[in-house]
């Protein structure tokens, strides 16, 4: 898991992770490999600006300016123990976005240098969050393809959050919960509903990756 | 890549919401005069078993929709039977590309994404006629029917039947099935108040479509090139993995008790226990695991489309209880659930 597919170059690397290709141990190399190379996590902003410009019809803001997102995450780190949305609410949350944002770096910022709005809190936590739906939203691809044994380990061995849309608002959930909802729908299907239509719903719909959009 | 999905959604979604559209420009179903016909004096479980040998004798093509949690997707379907033989093939349009292939209770699913193929035998969908069979009278107990008249759906005359649940441990559902043969072509799923939780249905459907069980049986078999997988479900029983559940939750009996054995996934001995209940149209699973403190970090409930899901924390384990039901049911099972003494 911790060596690199050495077929797969960094770049090559980075491209199939801009475009939510890769899975397994070809993930977790991707995500080492911003871990440590900074010119890994440039190509992979590089390759995402490309993606955006090819696929938005609109001109692309793109500032994915790494220094900004370096000192971000310090912050965010900084802010931690501070109350976030006047409350103790997602802790949890912003510690996994600041993680995330180190491993991959990610498309967030419009600002550069100290904001105006350094002093609210508000901001930053949508900023940290944002960075958090970046990147999940790649684990997603690699991640919500059913199997266990498909199902990347993130280097960090820490619960992998997915953020999805749900009546109730953005959600966090996480890979494991994930796998045991396609354990209930594969095993569970205990109904007299199963073979006219449960199967068939269950075949259409076993992958809800586009939750929401 | 996601503009595709785009439009394929858009694509989907149209005729969908020209379905709701249509359907809500009916006041009510039940408005369409309907013959006192055998409609009407069918028992809950002769539509059930109706419904379920129509899938055993008609073959069909189609394009199946389904909606659930704000999301959408939907598949070609390709549907055959011959004698006892049913084979079916599904190729989704929306997401990741898979092709899954059932040939009775055989379902291998493709992942060209990923080069990986999964072959699994999934009991329940053997189950049925014997479901029905041994809990004969269990679903009449606890779903009231309610013929509500005739619609088109797919180009195709449909009863609408709907099961009321008689208490509010279970959602509702309405089933349009063909008029000739019963074949399900719409199904809703209903919480308390009537709302539609989920919906599936056929956006276009040929029937009687020249499908070849021999083509179908052979791609299935085409694996050269794919990792196969097959996962291993070793069978238990709860008892003897040490779990009871000492109130039982009306209408729901297990089913079934599955253990998966230590493979690549997470740490030794965390392979989650699966123990399956069923009220004959609705299930529930729990899962039980050991408590990790770094990855089970507060309990949650979570509702997405009909399927519900509950953590909890009991001693030193982990439990995760999902199904297609209301949260309240979720939690009796979860009050209810203890270890062994």
């Amino acid at each position: 898991m911790n060596t690199m597919k050495p077929s797969m170059q960094t770049s090559e690397l980075m491209s199939a992770l801009a475009d939510g290709q890769l899975g397994g141990e070809d993930f977790a190399a991707a995500l080492q490999a911003c871990q440590h190379d900074e010119s890994a996590v440039a190509s992979w902003a590089t390759y995402h600006l490309i993606g955006e410009v090819l696929r938005s019809p609109a001109p692309v803001v793109h500032g994915a300016d790494l220094a900004f997102l370096g000192r971000l995450n310090q912050r965010l780190l900084q802010e931690l123990p501070e109350p976030l949305l006047g409350g103790h609410r997602q802790p949890g949350i912003a510690d996994s976005a600041a993680q995330a944002g180190a491993k991959a770096g990610a498309n967030v910022a419009h600002h550069r240098g100290a904001a105006s709005n350094d002093g609210n809190l508000r901001w930053k936590w949508v900023a940290g969050f944002a960075s958090l739906a970046a990147v999940s939203a790649i684990a997603w691809n690699a991640s919500g393809l059913l199997l266990p044994a498909a199902a990347p380990q993130l280097a960090q061995g820490s619960a992998q959050q997915v953020l999805v849309a749900s009546p109730q608002g953005p959600i966090v959930r996480d890979a494991r919960l994930e796998e045991l909802l396609a354990a209930h729908k594969q095993l569970g299907g205990a109904s007299a509903l199963q073979v006219p239509s449960g199967f068939l719903r269950n075949a259409t719909f076993e992958t809800p990756q586009n939750a929401g959009r | 890549m996601n503009f595709k999905t785009y439009r394929l959604v858009a694509l989907v979604a149209w005729p969908l919401a020209a379905m709701n559209y249509a359907a809500a420009q009916v006041p009510s179903p039940a408005a369409t005069p309907t013959p006192a016909t055998a409609a009407e004096s069918r028992s809950v479980n002769d539509w059930l078993m109706r419904m379920h040998e129509a899938s055993k004798k008609r073959s069909y093509i189609g394009t199946f929709v389904v909606s659930s949690g704000g999301a959408m997707s939907s598949a070609k379907v390709w549907h055959v039977c011959e004698g006892n033989q049913q084979v079916e093939r599904v190729e989704t349009l929306t997401g990741a590309p898979r092709s899954i292939f059932r040939h009775n209770d055989q379902v291998v699913t493709f992942m060209p994404d990923h080069k990986v193929v999964r072959s699994e035998k999934r009991e329940s969908l053997g189950m049925f006629p014997e479901l029905l069979q041994s809990t004969d009278s269990r679903i009449a107990d606890f779903y009231r029917m309610r013929h509500e008249g005739v619609e088109r759906v797919a180009g195709i005359e449909a009863d609408v039947v709907v099961l009321v649940p008689k208490d509010s441990m279970r959602f509702g559902y309405r089933i349009w099935t063909e008029q000739k043969k019963g074949l399900v072509v719409k199904l809703q799923t209903l919480d308390a108040d009537g709302k539609v939780l989920e919906q599936a249905a056929f956006s276009e459907l040929q029937l009687d479509a020249p499908v070849k069980m021999d083509q179908l049986i052979q791609m299935m078999g085409k694996v050269d090139g794919y990792r196969v997988e097959k996962p291993v479900m070793v069978k238990t029983t709860a008892s003897a993995e040490g779990w009871v559940l000492k109130a039982p939750v009306a209408g729901f009996k297990p089913m079934s008790c599955y253990k998966r054995p230590a493979a690549a996934s997470a740490a030794p001995g965390a392979e989650p226990l699966q123990w399956i209940f069923s009220d004959g149209l609705a299930s529930v699973s729990i899962f039980v695991e050991p408590y990790d403190r770094q990855r089970h970090e507060k309990e949650t409930s979570l509702s997405l489309g009909a399927t519900q899901t509950l953590t909890r924390q009991l001693d030193t384990y982990w439990v995760t209880i999902m199904g297609e039901v209301p949260m309240a049911t979720l939690r009796h099972f979860a009050n209810g659930l203890e270890r062994k003494k």
